[in-house]
């Protein structure tokens, strides 16, 4: 029907029609998918979201004498620099390495802070070569003073993402932003209807060297992303999971910092804020039709990150109009969402983009190679000493305790057997509460005589089928020293001390 | 209004707040309190007809009342409209505009600090 040329020729003559993706659901909606394809020539899109797989590739150039750099500090962060005398690549996620700093000020902050242009600091240490005899440099650099600064972000723009949400009832700290206990709140990234890869979802026009939006530059996609998958359940033409991605360089001294931005997700780490925005041009009316996908058939899964396994439950699919509404419903409650990606931010990328091609500033490009459409799929990471779980400890003798013992007794129990901590079970042999040897210091100050009356009765639990690094987190984050084993129907199983975890680690 | 009551520890074993709504006519909601022996504080809204009055017994009584003006600040310089906020918040104080802008509201906001805390560019503060 039409040709990248031809809407070439109507941008430089001032004729092309370009809406926004989510201008083009309506469109579509009221005049018809024949009139509508015939009458727009590009659809912009656009997302503003976490990326943590961003970063960027710097060379310093040459100081006199020279220094051939092994480590590499930014501001304090550490760029890879095991790539020739004076590049280094900064990767986004990257923590502080002071532990004041730690996760507030990582790699995407320094980043951010380049194309503020900011002044930053760089050091750098090296072994010291014949012909790079230099061994130290600590000097201030900025993103004018350095030869190039160019963004290569290896898995940008997922498809589509998974919304998360946390059964457990603690408060968990994620990527995808804070999960209050008890599916107390649910988060979603993707931008739905203005996403790029849902505009195109089998990448019909979308490929290597296709020119974008970047972070306020015009940069080209440079192939598929890692991880990249094609194989995946599709509804309405568009996966419903993570699928494909993709990979982007840009010019950091061309960027706006309005588009691009340091962030922290709490207790999880540093990642770079990232705006893109992809021009499809319409050649024809299948493409017209998918640039016109709505939030209400774009759909994803709801995932339960209470499990911390490869492998997360899904708690029941949703699609973005639902989740964008502020509420949806989980086991008959309403539970508030958070979008993570600015909705706000996505919609002025797809107008900057829409208004650059409006001006004649920015041309569309045909990819040079399509992106694959089939055969790959994700592969995990098989570790070849396989995880042990908590059934695979070696137990002690059960020790228990009953809710009408007496202290004294529960105290010479506990001195008998040289053990801190007590579960204590009903006849079935089922958690009621712990007790630990303090729990009994207490009782006897304050001449409490119910064990009941002293036990914790919220207790943490390790889960017979759980590795063991996973208890060993926990022992860590709850600041606990031990914790009772639990099988299926809740009977207790042992007891798991840290002590046990760290015999395990420090033996065989 | 809202306000914070400090308890001194001479009065914190006294039953003052269930004599306040016994002999006033106001609407009363406590949105945080911290009390132990050692005395301590309750945020409160208070409104009604008799507030005034209810004030002026809380004050003879020996509470400290502290009214609080502004409690949330968005700075807009770092706000990127990402809305993880959103969700967090427990009175719905934080929401979306039409356009997707994050909106907070004084008003409704207890001073929690959750968002304040999970805000990926540290672009919300509490302040009294």
């Amino acid at each position: 029907m039409k040709t990248v040329e031809e809407i070439n020729q109507r941008i430089k003559d001032g004729d092309a029609v370009v809406v926004t993706a989510a201008e083009m659901t309506s469109l579509v909606k009221d005049n018809g998918l024949k009139e509508t394809a015939k009458e727009v020539d590009v659809v912009t899109t656009g997302t503003f979201g976490a990326m943590c797989s961003s970063g960027a590739f710097l060379n310093f150039g040459h100081s006199d004498p020279p220094i051939k750099m092994s480590r590499t500090f930014i501001n304090g962060v550490e760029a890879y620099s095991g790539l020739a005398a004076v590049d280094a690549y900064l990767g986004a996620t990257q923590p502080n390495r002071n532990p004041d700093v730690g996760l507030e000020h990582g790699g995407a902050h320094v980043i951010e802070d380049l194309i503020r242009g900011e002044e930053v600091e760089l050091y750098a240490e090296a072994y010291g070569t014949d012909c790079y005899p230099l061994t130290e440099i600590k000097t201030q650099i900025s993103l004018e003073s350095l030869n190039q600064a160019i963004m290569v972000n290896p898995r940008n723009c997922y498809q589509n993402y998974a919304a998360a949400t946390n059964s457990t009832d603690e408060t968990l700290y994620t990527y995808m932003g804070t999960l209050l206990p008890n599916n107390g709140n649910v988060s979603y990234s993707s931008a739905g209807e203005l996403s790029p890869l849902l505009n195109d979802p089998y990448f019909q026009t979308i490929g290597t060297g296709t020119r974008i939006f970047l972070c306020g530059a015009q940069g080209y996609i440079m192939g598929e992303g890692t991880q990249f998958a094609t194989d995946v359940e599709r509804k309405n033409g568009v996966p419903v999971s993570t699928a494909g991605n993709l990979m982007l360089k840009g010019d950091m001294k061309e960027m706006d910092a309005d588009f691009v931005r340091g962030a922290t997700m709490p207790k999880y780490g540093p990642t770079l804020y990232v705006g893109a925005g992809i021009p499809i041009p319409v050649l024809n009316e299948e493409i017209a039709k998918r640039t016109a996908i709505s939030d209400e058939e774009i759909e994803c899964r709801i995932i339960d990150y209470g499990v911390t396994r490869r492998s997360k439950p899904t708690v029941r699919p949703a699609n973005y109009h639902e989740l964008k509404t502020g509420t949806i419903e989980l086991d008959g409650v309403e539970v508030p969402t958070s979008p993570l990606s600015s909705h706000k931010k996505a919609l002025e990328i797809a107008l900057e983009l829409k208004k650059w091609i409006d001006k004649g500033e920015f041309y569309l490009t045909s990819p040079v190679e399509k992106l694959p459409t089939e055969g790959l799929v994700v592969k995990p990471l098989e570790i070849q000493k396989p995880s042990i779980l908590v059934k695979d400890l070696k137990g002690e003798a059960l020790i228990l305790a009953r809710p009408n013992d007496q202290i004294n007794e529960v105290a010479q129990k506990m001195v008998k057997n040289s053990i801190n901590h007590l579960p204590v079970v009903d006849e079935r042999n089922k958690l009621l509460g712990i007790v630990t040897s303090w729990d009994i210091a207490n009782a006897v100050a304050h001449g409490k005589k119910n064990l009941t009356d002293v036990m914790t009765k919220k207790v943490i639990i390790a889960r017979e089928e759980e590795p063991v690094d996973v208890i060993a987190r926990r022992i860590d984050k709850n600041k606990i020293s031990g914790l009772p084993v639990i099988d299926k129907d809740n009977r207790v199983k042992g007891m798991v001390t840290a002590e046990d975890i760290s015999r395990l680690i420090g033996g065989d | 209004m809202k306000a914070w009551l400090t308890f001194s520890p001479s009065i914190v074993n006294r039953a003052i707040i269930s004599d306040l709504v016994k002999n006033f006519e106001i609407t009363f909601n406590i949105l945080r309190a911290d009390i132990t022996p050692k005395g301590g504080k309750m945020l409160i809204e208070i409104g009604g007809k008799q507030r005034k009055q209810a004030i002026k017994f809380l004050e003879k009584e020996g509470i400290k009342l502290t009214p609080i003006k502004k409690v949330v600040k968005k700075d807009e310089e770092k706000c990127i409209d990402c809305g993880a906020c959103i969700s967090l918040c427990p009175v719905k104080a934080i929401c979306p505009a039409d356009d997707w802008t994050v909106d907070v509201d004084d008003q409704l906001c207890i001073g929690c600090g959750f968002c304040t805390f999970s805000c990926p560019t540290r672009a919300i503060k509490v302040t009294e």
